[in-house]
């Protein structure tokens, strides 16, 4: 019996099987198959069997179908196809009979390991999905929400107070610098703040900066609160609401 | 190996730089050098770079898809970025594919855009052609205006700063066994000894869009800039590259031995570099003066 499998996170979360009556997929709670989150329409999406095979048929949904990476309005599926509505999967599976896994089936030769390839659809929402999982985590560590400033404590610079924006931040005589620093033989590019995903990384320029009194290798990453010192000049490197 | 490049590497080019940064006290001048070649294995050489001297960009790019199609996806993206981001100096009217970044640069901005074109036209093209059909490639990409490197990127090929003797890696890998090391559930060294170290996250030109990935570094005389096929880092080590490019004389002598050291090691994929060396152009204080005086005059 064919049936489809409502998964998250590579988690089964419900399965429903399939038969002669339209499976239909959306927020509302009427649905056969809920999904209870905001990117869903109350009705978004229904399978059905038509003229024998199987259907699916987004029903004008404000973010879409998405039949194995490509948005549809209506498509024919066949085992092991997978349905994105949202974050979730809906994975079509008509061997269940023959105790067979639905991405089990290849359809193509196995490609040489030392040649090249693109993630197939299935594996690379899943990594998606767990990217995004840990970026949401991310997201609610408390510095995420403040704005990173520096403060000057000491040194001849042309503001008191910066904040600190954008991938790059340079502290340095530079015409592009964020920090610009005064002074004869102060370099263009003393030292350079890099925006990663996990924070704000100080790295060297001309100069080696020092955070807190030590000499940084390489580059650092900062903390609320850091002490800064590039040459003569002292920041202090704090997280604001 | 011949140079498949479009733009050849031109030893004159510093009195433009010199123009570009006239604002600024020290004149970078940026010495390029770059090779690519088959290896030892392969029978054709998908990879493809191109360098435009006046416009202080460099573009490598690692084409994947059987039969020769590698070396369309790969010639194709080089190419687009590279007309992408000439019309963008000349007009700032030319369009922006995908969505700008508030955090980067127009520059950065405007380099990613190319890459976005270029992924469309390489799609366009495996979709209008069903003999390409499957057909991508990587790309990394580095803009350089006075002293700001923009990189943008997709897929595995990299690009690296050496800055005082220590090498960062400035682009993280779309690639399965890199992604799943990001997000903690594989380590470093068994990304190493993975199978899967082939299978990529992100190409240009295998879906509609790509998400492009771009960072900015301010340079300093002294560093050097590396962009680099994944066949130079399956078979070098990051410290072998650090003290190859410390140690040679020069650009285009820190490439060969770079082509060099991944054949001897195999050569298992084909490998392309292009090694940037920024260096001071004017050394005296007398120099500086000069340079003061015209710009306050």
């Amino acid at each position: 019996m064919s049936r489809l499998v409502l998964k998250f996170e590579n988690a089964a979360l419900k399965e429903v099987p399939l038969g002669t009556r339209p499976v239909t997929i959306g927020r509302a709670p009427d649905n056969d198959i809920q999904i209870d989150n905001l990117a869903v329409s109350n009705y978004h999406a229904r399978v059905y069997v038509e003229a024998g095979s199987l259907v699916v048929e987004d029903l004008n949904s404000l973010n879409g179908s998405f039949l194995n990476d490509i948005r549809v309005e209506r498509a024919m599926l066949k085992d092991g196809d997978a349905i994105l509505i949202g974050k979730h999967e809906i994975l079509v599976d008509q061997a269940h009979d023959a105790a067979q896994p639905a991405d089990g089936v290849r359809k193509a030769p196995a490609p040489r390991m030392n040649e090249t390839m693109i993630l197939d659809t299935h594996e690379r929402r899943k990594l998606l999905d767990m990217a995004a999982a840990a970026g949401e985590r991310s997201q609610l560590a408390p510095e995420r929400m403040r704005v990173p400033t520096l403060t000057v404590l000491r040194g001849s610079t042309d503001q008191k107070e910066y904040r600190v924006a954008g991938k790059l931040t340079v502290i340095g005589h530079s015409k592009m610098a964020t920090v610009r620093l005064r002074g004869w033989f102060t370099p263009d590019v003393a030292a350079q703040i890099n925006k990663h995903e996990d924070g704000y990384y100080l790295g060297r320029g001309d100069r080696v900066p020092k955070i807190n009194g030590i000499s940084i290798h390489g580059l650092t990453k900062l903390n609320d609160g850091d002490l800064i010192e590039v040459g003569r000049v002292r920041l202090n490197f704090r997280y604001r609401d | 190996m011949e140079l498949p490049s479009i733009g050849v590497i031109a030893c004159g080019f510093a009195a433009r730089t010199a123009r570009c940064v006239s604002q600024s006290r020290l004149l970078l001048h940026i010495q390029a050098g770059a090779r690519t070649d088959l290896g030892r294995v392969r029978k054709n050489n998908e990879d493809f770079f191109a360098i435009d001297p006046a416009l202080q960009l460099f573009v490598l790019s690692d084409g994947m898809g059987g039969e020769a199609h590698g070396e369309v996806a790969s010639q194709l993206s080089v190419q687009t970025v590279l007309t992408h981001c000439r019309q963008g100096e000349n007009s700032r009217t030319t369009p922006i594919f995908g969505e700008p970044s508030p955090d980067v640069s127009e520059r950065t901005n405007r380099l990613a855009s190319a890459i976005h074109l270029a992924n469309r036209k390489v799609f366009e093209s495996a979709a209008s052609n069903p003999e390409q059909s499957g057909m991508g490639a990587t790309i990394v990409a580095a803009w350089i205006e006075a002293q700001r490197l923009s990189i943008a990127h997709v897929g595995d090929s990299r690009a690296y700063l050496l800055r005082a003797g220590s090498l960062e890696q400035l682009t993280a890998d779309h690639s399965l066994v890199a992604e799943k090391v990001r997000v903690g559930i594989l380590t470093p060294q068994e990304a190493d000894a993975s199978e899967m170290q082939s299978v990529l996250t992100r190409a240009v030109g295998t879906g509609s869009s790509v998400e492009v990935d771009t960072d900015e570094q301010a340079l300093v005389v002294g560093d050097s800039v590396l962009l680099c096929s994944d066949g130079l880092t399956r078979m070098v080590t990051d410290p072998e590259i650090a003290s190859t490019l410390l140690t040679s004389t020069s650009a285009q002598e820190s490439a060969d031995r770079l082509v060099d050291l991944a054949n001897d090691y195999g050569g298992a994929d084909n490998v392309s570099v292009i090694v940037l060396r920024i260096d001071d152009k004017s050394e005296s204080v007398f120099e500086r003066l000069k340079i003061w005086k015209r710009n306050s005059g």
